[in-house]
């Protein structure tokens, strides 16, 4: 129950905090508003507009446009499988587990559960290829920092959105490799029930830490790519 | 003072005087409560050297002329409250409100007919109600008293007596609960003795004798039913209707005629195994394995604890929540070794008996959520077909003298691994029920074995005509002689239980024609030899025979006619007691060999239906072959007009078709009753897993994939079969394909492995990277 909790406080806060950096960076009447409740009543009629505007757009049709016009089927033939094997696996293994794990008493069992685990390893090696390969491109730069209480002030730690999908992305990475770890070593003789419990929590928070990362690397792709 | 005030000062005295007896009275009642539930703290189990009561609670005099055998009621009452213990377990099947998790029902079997009916008093799920079979608490104690420890239906109400004269209670008095089965530490007790005096109907002098208190002699069931204890011995009849009678063993007495128990608090293992003995059937003794806690050194009783009340704690999840005795929790398995209730809460006391905690190690959580502990630790292991089991109460076992009382029948299978009450998959006994019924509406009702016998007249009895030839031939054969039957590929003989038991001739052909003959050590020679009765040189001792054996046939009750030997075109029969030889009339002269003259008929000694059928069962264990089940539906449906008969058995409902052919199809009534087992528990090297995943996970593992064909009385091959999956609910497809992914398993983990270090690494790398630019060692410094 507390999962289910946290999932989705997480699931809205993401949501919620990406949407408000878009109408924070998109809207101009932001910058003429000074008070918080003014700021919330426009955020949240901005976004039930949006909403709404979305859900008229949204049919299957469309979204086999959508899909059909990613850039991922012009991506070089072993960039394109790597990606179509990596987004798909992670859709899958989100999917499955998060619905299992919130709808279903029984948790993940069966074929989906089989599914769930083929499609875990072809996760961990597309994961592991992307990182070899693809990881120097999310290496950033910061400047060596200094002692000061300057350090304790958000507005002077230099947060950006660039900076929010690096991290975004290691944590992404960092949650895949605690997935993979977690899936693995209750498979090994080596942990007693209590261990296999704690796995089983770790898998899972482990998995939601990788949900909310990858929401915010696209959330924020998206939004850099929508923008003119 | 006033007459008036007298008269007050008077009854206040009076009022007081009453008020302060009733005082004593209730405090004297609440001591003498306190003492018989309050133990005193000592662990010792104090010498029981007490005087015995009768049935009329007087005391006992072994020496006295014809005393009465002891009662449990007034001799063990007076310390331990007998009503209440009568509550108990063991004894309140018919009263119980509540009766938990299913056991192991009484089995009812009658191979004659083809019955095998679970029965119990607790309406646990496949089990038929003795009161909807029409059986009465008589009926019940003479067909499963052998394994009651008296009480319950072998003690009934007055009420239940009352309502049943036709039983015969006043005779063989009332089973009260025998503590001594179980708390009896002599050698002496013996459960054979009480099968014995309960199959005599001596039923209120059954714990005497079984007890080793005295010797029981004289047969209650051949008293007239007027016969009451108070009538004394039959002075008339010595031999057969000798009135039940006891013979103290007085070296056991003190000479104020107390009686020396050597009793245990808690009852030996030998007790309850007495009843609730089970090994698979056909294993030898001594490779039989007892349960790991057995042999750890604990008693079944160190576990199956009660109080006075008897409720004894039978050890399942969920037992504390539905008696109330919160104790229960810490006495099943995960009570013990885990220190965990049901919910997985650890509020029981944990490593009682110096329980150990297990590792299961590299166990997926999923086990624990799906299975119960018996599961991989109990019963046999999955083997291809399950292990075919005999328990004491079903298959009659621990009853020893002449007679064989252990049966085969009913056949009882396990590890069948089924979902419990729970939802948890846990290894149940299973046996098929198999019996004859009346269609009422979809239901099949079962009918009562007497009347279907009745109804069926003597399609049931190939055997018994056989045999009562056999037996009748065999009062006039040598020593070395025993009659015997040749049909097919089978030589039947008779056996002490006035049957027959078959013998397969390797050499012999099916279709081999029947004849009689006599078995002289390893040659059989037929029972009529060929010789020409004309012949003037014919051996005379061959007519001396005949005779011998047509008076011997004579004997046979129902025959079809008079005994005749038909050899060539003559015909030898016994006329006037003398041998008379007679010319054949012309439509017999193309038989042969013994037989019966009905109406001028010669009709063989056995005839084609008998031949057929005892060879078709022959070297089986079946009893019914469809011929019968079909020709006995017809009969009863011929007594039965308008209603719809059936019989059921391996899994299959049997019934006739508008043809008159015998159709089958799966029913509901045709399911098997199961119940869980939690014994005998494996040591932990033998529990399924111990090896691996794949103990169970694989493509054709016998705990998925092994395949129960239904069983049961009838010779057929249309029986129920369904897969070990099936029972737990679960996809066989699925656990193939699950079970197959386990060759791919090792590789993937390698996979699995070598990702998980590469991404750990970058990310370690990368980390290490942001805290070195953070810090400011990775930038480019001036030369200094």
């Amino acid at each position: 129950m507390m999962f289910t909790i946290i999932v989705f406080l997480s699931v809205i806060g993401v949501v919620a905090g990406l949407a408000f950096h878009r109408f924070w960076t998109t809207r101009e009447e932001t910058g003429a508003t000074v008070l918080y409740a003014e700021l919330f009543k426009k955020y949240a009629v901005w976004i039930a507009l949006g909403a709404r505007r979305s859900i008229r757009k949204a049919s299957p049709k469309n979204w086999w446009q959508y899909i059909k016009a990613l850039p991922l089927w012009h991506l070089p033939v072993l960039e394109k499988w790597l990606s179509i094997g990596f987004y798909g696996s992670f859709a899958y293994l989100a999917a499955s587990g998060f619905l299992f794990a919130i709808f279903v008493p029984r948790g993940l069992y069966g074929f989906p559960l089989v599914g769930h685990v083929m499609a875990g390893g072809l996760f961990a090696a597309c994961l592991a290829i992307i990182v070899i390969f693809k990881g120097r491109d999310f290496i950033s730069v910061p400047k060596p920092v200094n002692l000061s209480l300057a350090l304790l002030d958000p507005r002077k730690m230099g947060i950006t959105a660039a900076r929010v999908k690096l991290a975004a992305f290691w944590l992404f990475v960092l949650a895949g490799f605690l997935l993979a770890l977690t899936a693995l070593l209750p498979m090994m003789p080596l942990l007693r029930t209590a261990g296999q419990k704690f796995m089983f929590e770790f898998h899972r928070y482990s998995a939601l830490a990788s949900l909310v990362a990858a929401m915010v690397f696209v959330g924020l792709e998206l939004f850099e790519s929508d923008r003119p | 003072m006033s007459r008036a005030g007298r008269y007050a000062l008077g009854a206040l005295g009076l009022a007081l005087a009453v008020l302060s007896l009733a005082t004593a009275g209730s405090a004297a009642s609440a001591v003498q409560d306190a003492k018989h539930t309050v133990w005193d703290g000592n662990r010792t189990t104090p010498a029981h050297l007490i005087p015995l009561r009768d049935e009329n609670d007087e005391p006992i005099i072994p020496t006295e002329t014809d005393p009465l055998p002891y009662s449990a009621r007034f001799t063990c009452g007076p310390c331990h409250d007998y009503r209440t213990i009568q509550g108990g377990w063991h004894f309140g099947a018919m009263t119980a409100t509540k009766s938990g998790r299913p056991g192991e029902p009484w089995i009812r079997l009658d191979p004659k007919t083809g019955t095998i009916l679970p029965i119990s008093y607790r309406k646990w799920p496949g089990t038929f109600e003795p009161g909807a079979l029409g059986l009465t608490a008589w009926d019940f104690t003479a067909l499963f008293g052998r394994h009651l420890p008296g009480g319950g239906p072998a003690e009934p109400s007055d009420e239940e007596v009352l309502a049943y004269p036709e039983a015969r209670w006043n005779v063989s008095g009332r089973a009260e609960v025998n503590c001594l089965a179980c708390h009896n530490r002599s050698g002496r007790q013996d459960p054979s003795e009480w099968a014995k005096q309960v199959l005599r109907e001596n039923l209120r002098w059954a714990a005497t004798a079984a007890g080793g208190v005295g010797e029981v002699g004289g047969i209650a069931s051949r008293l007239k039913e007027t016969w009451d204890v108070y009538d004394g011995p039959n002075l008339d009849d010595h031999e057969w209707a000798v009135v039940p009678f006891v013979k103290y063993r007085t070296s056991d007495f003190d000479s104020k005629h107390r009686y020396f128990f050597d009793l245990n608090y808690q009852p030996s293992d030998d007790r309850c195994l007495a009843c609730h003995s089970v090994s698979p059937a056909g294993e030898a003794q001594w490779s039989a394995e007892a349960d790991v806690h057995s042999t750890s050194g604990l008693k079944c009783a160190d576990c199956h604890r009660n109080d006075l009340g008897h409720g004894i704690v039978r050890g399942y999840e969920g037992e504390a929540a539905e008696t109330g005795n919160r104790t229960a929790g810490s006495f099943t398995c995960r009570g013990c070794h885990l220190g965990e209730n049901e919910a997985g809460e650890k509020s029981v006391v944990p490593g009682r008996l110096g329980a150990p905690y297990p590792k299961h190690t590299g166990l997926p959580l999923v086990h624990f959520k799906r299975l119960a502990c018996t599961v991989c630790h109990s019963g046999p292991k999955p083997k291809e077909g399950f292990t075919r089991v005999r328990t004491s109460r079903a298959n009659r076992l621990g009853i020893y003298g002449v007679a064989t009382w252990a049966t085969d029948l009913p056949a009882v299978i396990e590890p069948v691994y089924a979902k419990d009450a729970g939802h948890k998959i846990s290894p149940h006994r299973l046996v098929w029920p198999a019996f004859w019924a009346k269609m009422s509406g979809k239901e099949a009702v079962p009918l009562k074995p007497e009347d279907v016998e009745a109804a069926a007249g003597g399609i049931f009895k190939p055997e018994e005509r056989i045999a009562q030839t056999l037996i009748a031939l065999s009062q006039v054969m040598a020593e070395d002689e025993v009659p015997v039957l040749i049909a097919g590929k089978f030589v039947f003989a008779p056996n002490v239980d006035a049957g027959i038991d078959s013998a397969e001739r390797p050499a012999a052909k099916a279709d081999t024609p029947a004849f009689w003959g006599i078995r002289k050590g390893a040659d059989v020679l037929p029972l009529v030899p060929e010789f020409d009765p004309a012949a003037a040189d014919k051996d005379p001792a061959i007519e001396a025979r005949f005779m011998e054996f047509l008076q011997a046939l004579g004997t046979v009750a129902g025959a079809p006619g008079r005994p005749v030997i038909a050899v060539k075109k003559t015909l030898y029969q016994l006329v006037d007691g003398s041998l008379d030889m007679s010319e054949a009339p012309a439509e017999l002269a193309e038989s042969s060999g013994p037989g019966w003259l009905a109406e001028g008929k010669f009709l063989p000694l056995a005839s084609d239906f008998d031949l057929r059928t005892v060879t078709a069962k022959a070297g089986t264990e079946q009893t019914l072959t469809e011929e019968q089940v079909a020709l006995v539906l017809g009969a009863l449906a011929n007594l039965g007009k308008g209603s719809d008969f059936a019989y059921i058995s391996g899994g299959r409902m049997f019934r006739l078709g508008k043809d008159g052919r015998l159709a089958a199809k799966s029913d509901a009534a045709a399911k098997p009753v199961t119940w869980p087992l939690a014994h005998n528990v494996r040591p932990a090297q033998q529990s399924l897993g111990w090896n691996g995943c794949t103990d169970c996970h694989s493509g054709g593992s016998d705990f998925f994939f092994t395949r129960l064909r239904g069983t049961g009385p009838l010779l057929t091959a249309n029986v129920e079969k369904r897969s070990a999956a099936s029972f737990m609910g679960l996809g066989g497809l699925f656990q193939r394909f699950f079970g197959l992914s386990f060759i791919t398993r090792p590789l993937f983990k390698v996979v699995l492995a070598v990702c998980a270090f590469v991404i750990g690494s970058l990310v370690f790398v990368a980390g290490l990277l942001l805290l070195g630019r953070l810090a400011g060692f990775l930038e480019k410094r001036p030369e200094p």
